[in-house]
């Protein structure tokens, strides 16, 4: 099993990556353990959290409300879906992404609404506070979650092969593509990996998918910056990004904005109506509707 | 200035011309002294704003310019001697400020008016001088916020005040305070030490820091932010710093009112003033996608650039409706203000990440002469800073879903439609009255626009697809608009616990969309029928295909195709299933964000001419 040792030995040098981020969880189920997405996204300020669809899909069709849970837009996509495993993932990602959201707003998983920008997008509806992300592939799902800006995730399988030859001037910039051109065959497929899956994870943190040519930005080698096509910075340090590869056979890239309007940490909706202001206008209110009876 | 608009003013008698004819002088006048900014030579261009943005700095000759031109004044009351009298017509003089820089624009800039605001509601009439004779200057008044929910930095912490026998004493720290190294007025928004039962939270005090006993109060260090780098973020800490009675504004506890009654200007103005900042994006991206392409922008790029442009003008009815709200619904304008703030800024990024579709790479980099093309990565990171993030929408929330189950009850679908003028961008407008705006209560006005004007088309005859497709999505938003209601009044009314949890928040959201789109079908329905004000550049006498001409008839505001567009937008992000748009309706929008493009105009309702409009 060359290609399984070659691996292991590229998994350690790439390891090398200094990603700020923060590891991704493993959540098995509903169950938990929830605390840790609570205690990521508070110290940290995002959390990513990843599991197989397997071990949601239980959770996910004893559920007698999966409809409301879904919501109109995501129902009807639902049941569109005719292949019984793609139903199967699409019920149990969007019951992790509630309860992942629930998790980081403090609230019960099921009052949480999961909408969809025109570009599709999806977003807690009501709830900047916390912006979210969803991927999967295979039997993986991963949801990232962020409450100082943007957040996108990707995932892949690690040993997905790509043709480098046929897809390096669509995936790549000129500075990318010399750097890939230095490296022996193998290392250059799974940094070509790395380098796809960051893109999708950034497009999808804008809100685009592919709509943002790939070839328009570029990463650094260790992977972690964002450069202009010709190889300069294109950001000031907002952008963090990194690629994990799970104990398993998937990778998960992540891109991560901080708009430096660090907020003090508190993501929970019951203390999010300003009180002052919540105070004064019920206040208001209640005295005006006692002087209308 | 008042020379040129002296003149203009002097060749009408009509009262709403004289007010719009100088509004749109002043714009013009502005635009002219700024000059292109894309040229590259222009020392108050893109690249040297850019450049002072490296440096970390305001670009010191666009300060001079404003000062010279006694920007100062703009932000005064007329009757203090300043030139204030109209908040629509203080937004578009503030768009070519804000077009080329919103640092500038908030670091010259608006936010002296943010904390003067409450001295012009409440201050004594010595007060009211003293701050007017500042500002009138060139001089800088700053505040210094309470703490929200959730706040940023940029709002965190708190000063409080203690009552003492000579006045005030106050003590804590607000370490993020724009223009703390130069301000020459604070006003402070204190938490009364110790709590009063029955009277307010917060007091308003206004401080002179040149004023103050030595050594009591510590200017902090600047702190560098990721966004609006070129302003200076500064503090203060206040150890036991002694200010006078003469201090208070208003009366004491009356803090949390004041901000509820003077936040709701900032709130229709920025996100009003921002819509020009990405005017500045989506013209770059045009001249990326007309680019090698002379038969126009191709594929996806059309209903892209038709769709970002139909959100502006979306975004603009909606800000100026509540700014003209503030004149003519005064006790009903907090609504409108509150889901101004808490939906254009949201609206604006979303089109700002579309655009960064068609700019590519280009959209990354200034320098090498292209210093537009650096306007959308800074942009990207202004926003937020502007105070445009998630501690904004909060303070709006509070607002609106307190109120929600009380409209339910009371307002919609029964309240009479406001005003006819309130939706007539330009039209004439009685003189801005803060202190008489109420904070809560009084009807649902956006609401209210919605289902009278979707009634009207419904009934009228129907010419064209477009207007057929506009029927169909004026009723979706009204059916949308049923289901809030029905929702609304299973709510208790007062009950505070209830309304802290997400079904309120995304019930407040569907209300924001509800709004826009209210404010969009009726600010088109006057602009189609009516006698107009200035919108859509009647006064301002570029040529612009298609886009001018006085009472909208047959003009581009008055055709249904932007109203469809921006509704199909609004009604994507309720997750309504409405029919694709007609294709004749990208293409006629299209046509006139190219055509704009070319003339030089803005991307507003009232397409303001331009400096690289070439024949300004």
């Amino acid at each position: 099993m060359n290609g399984r040792l070659a691996r292991d030995t590229e998994r350690t040098a790439w390891a090398a990556d200094r990603t700020t981020l923060a590891e991704p969880i493993s959540m098995p189920g509903i169950e938990g353990p929830w605390s840790k997405v609570r205690q990521s996204v508070s110290w940290t300020g995002h959390a990513v959290v990843h599991a197989y669809w397997q071990e949601w899909l239980p959770a996910a069709l004893a559920d007698p409300e999966l409809r409301n849970l879904l919501g109109s837009r995501d129902w009807q996509r639902f049941s569109g879906l005719s292949d019984p495993e793609a139903r199967s993932r699409f019920a149990a990602s969007r019951l992790m992404v509630r309860y992942a959201a629930g998790a980081a707003l403090h609230v019960p998983p099921d009052s949480v609404e999961l909408a969809y920008k025109p570009g599709g997008r999806p977003y807690l509806r009501g709830c900047d506070q916390v912006d979210v992300s969803l991927s999967h592939t295979k039997d993986l799902m991963v949801v990232g979650l962020n409450r100082r800006g943007r957040i996108g995730v990707d995932t892949e399988l690690a040993d997905r092969r790509i043709q480098y030859a046929s897809v390096e001037r669509q995936l790549c910039t000129p500075a990318e593509r010399e750097l890939l051109a230095e490296l022996p065959e193998p290392a250059r497929e799974r940094e070509l990996l790395r380098i796809w899956t960051l893109k999708e994870a950034y497009t999808k943190a804008l809100g685009q998918g592919m709509r943002l040519g790939f070839n328009q930005f570029g990463f650094g080698s260790d992977g972690t910056s964002l450069l202009t096509p010709d190889g300069r910075q294109a950001s000031r340090g907002e952008w963090s990004f990194g690629t994990f590869w799970l104990p398993d056979r998937y990778l998960v890239s992540v891109a991560c904005q901080d708009s430096g309007a660090e907020s003090d940490g508190d993501t929970s909706v019951d203390t999010m109506l300003d009180e002052g202001f919540l105070g004064e206008v019920v206040d208001l209110l209640s005295r005006s509707e006692n002087k209308g009876q | 200035m008042n020379t040129g608009t002296t003149a203009v003013a002097d060749a009408t008698t009509d009262a709403t011309a004289d007010v719009t004819t100088d509004v749109a002088e002043r714009v013009a006048h502005l635009e002219r002294r700024f000059g292109d900014p894309r040229d590259p030579g222009n020392p108050l261009g893109f690249r040297a704003l850019l450049a002072a943005e490296e440096r970390q700095e305001l670009l010191a000759e666009a300060e001079g310019l404003l000062t010279d031109e006694g920007f100062g004044a703009e932000l005064v009351p007329a009757a203090l001697g300043g030139r204030l009298t109209r908040a629509d017509t203080l937004a578009r003089v503030l768009r070519p400020v804000f077009r080329r820089d919103v640092a500038l624009g908030f670091g010259h800039g608006i936010t002296s008016l943010f904390a003067a605001s409450a001295v012009w509601v409440a201050g004594s009439p010595e007060q009211q001088r003293s701050l007017a004779r500042l500002l009138c200057g060139g001089g800088r008044a700053t505040i210094v916020h309470h703490s929200l929910a959730h706040g940023s930095g940029l709002l965190r912490g708190e000063v409080g005040a203690e009552r003492t026998a000579d006045g005030f004493s106050l003590t804590g720290r607000k370490d993020m305070v724009i223009n703390a190294h130069r301000a020459e007025a604070l006003v402070v928004y204190a938490r009364n030490l110790p709590s009063t039962p029955g009277a307010g939270s917060h007091s308003v005090l206004l401080v002179d820091p040149d004023r103050l006993p030595p050594g009591r109060m510590e200017a902090l260090p600047r702190k560098l932010t990721t966004g609006m780098r070129g302003c200076h973020f500064g503090g203060y800490a206040f150890h036991d710093c002694a200010v006078g009675p003469e201090a208070l504004v208003g009366s004491y506890g009356e803090g949390v009112r004041l901000a509820l009654r003077t936040f709701q200007l900032n709130r229709s103005l920025i996100p009003a003033a921002v819509i020009a900042s990405v005017d500045t994006v989506l013209r770059t991206a045009v001249a990326a996608a007309l680019a090698g392409r002379p038969g126009g922008p191709e594929g996806r790029h059309r209903p892209l650039l038709a769709g970002v442009f139909a959100d502006l003008l979306a975004a603009d009815a909606m800000a100026t409706t509540a700014l003209r709200a503030l004149h003519l619904v005064p006790d009903g304008a907090h609504l409108a203000a509150a889901e101004v703030k808490y939906l254009v800024p949201d609206l604006l990024r979303d089109d700002l990440e579309e655009l960064a579709t068609v700019l590519g790479a280009s959209g990354y980099h200034g320098g090498d002469g292209d210093g537009d093309r650096g306007a959308l990565s800074k942009l990207l990171r202004d926003l937020p800073a502007a105070g445009l993030g998630h501690a904004g929408t909060a303070a709006c929330q509070a607002v609106v879903i307190p109120q929600l189950p009380l409209l339910a009850r009371r307002s919609w679908f029964r309240a009479a439609e406001p005003p006819d003028a309130v939706f007539r961008p330009g039209a004439d407008l009685p003189e801005l009255d803060l202190a008489a705006l109420g904070l809560a209560g009084g009807d649902d006005l956006l609401a209210a626009g919605l289902a009278a004007t979707a009634t009207r088309i419904r009934d009228s005859a129907v010419p064209g697809d477009a207007q057929a497709t506009l029927k169909g999505y004026a009723d979706a938003f009204v059916r949308e608009l049923w289901a809030l209601h029905d929702r609304c009044r299973e709510l208790e009314v007062g009950d505070r616990a209830a309304l802290s949890n997400p079904e309120m928040c995304a019930l407040a959201d569907r209300h924001a969309l509800i709004s826009a789109a209210g404010a969009v079908l009726a600010t088109w329905e006057r602009l189609a029928t009516g006698p107009a004000g200035d919108a859509c550049g009647a006064h301002g006498g570029v040529g612009v295909p298609g886009a001018g001409g006085a009472g909208g008839a047959g003009g581009f505001l008055a055709d249904p195709s932007w109203a469809v567009l921006a509704l199909q937008r609004l009604g994507g992000r309720l997750g309504l299933a409405l029919p694709a748009p007609p294709t004749g309706c990208v293409d006629r929008v299209l046509h006139e964000v190219v055509e704009r493009f070319r003339a030089g105009s803005a991307y507003d309702l009232y397409a303001a001419p331009l400096a690289e409009g070439g024949g300004t």
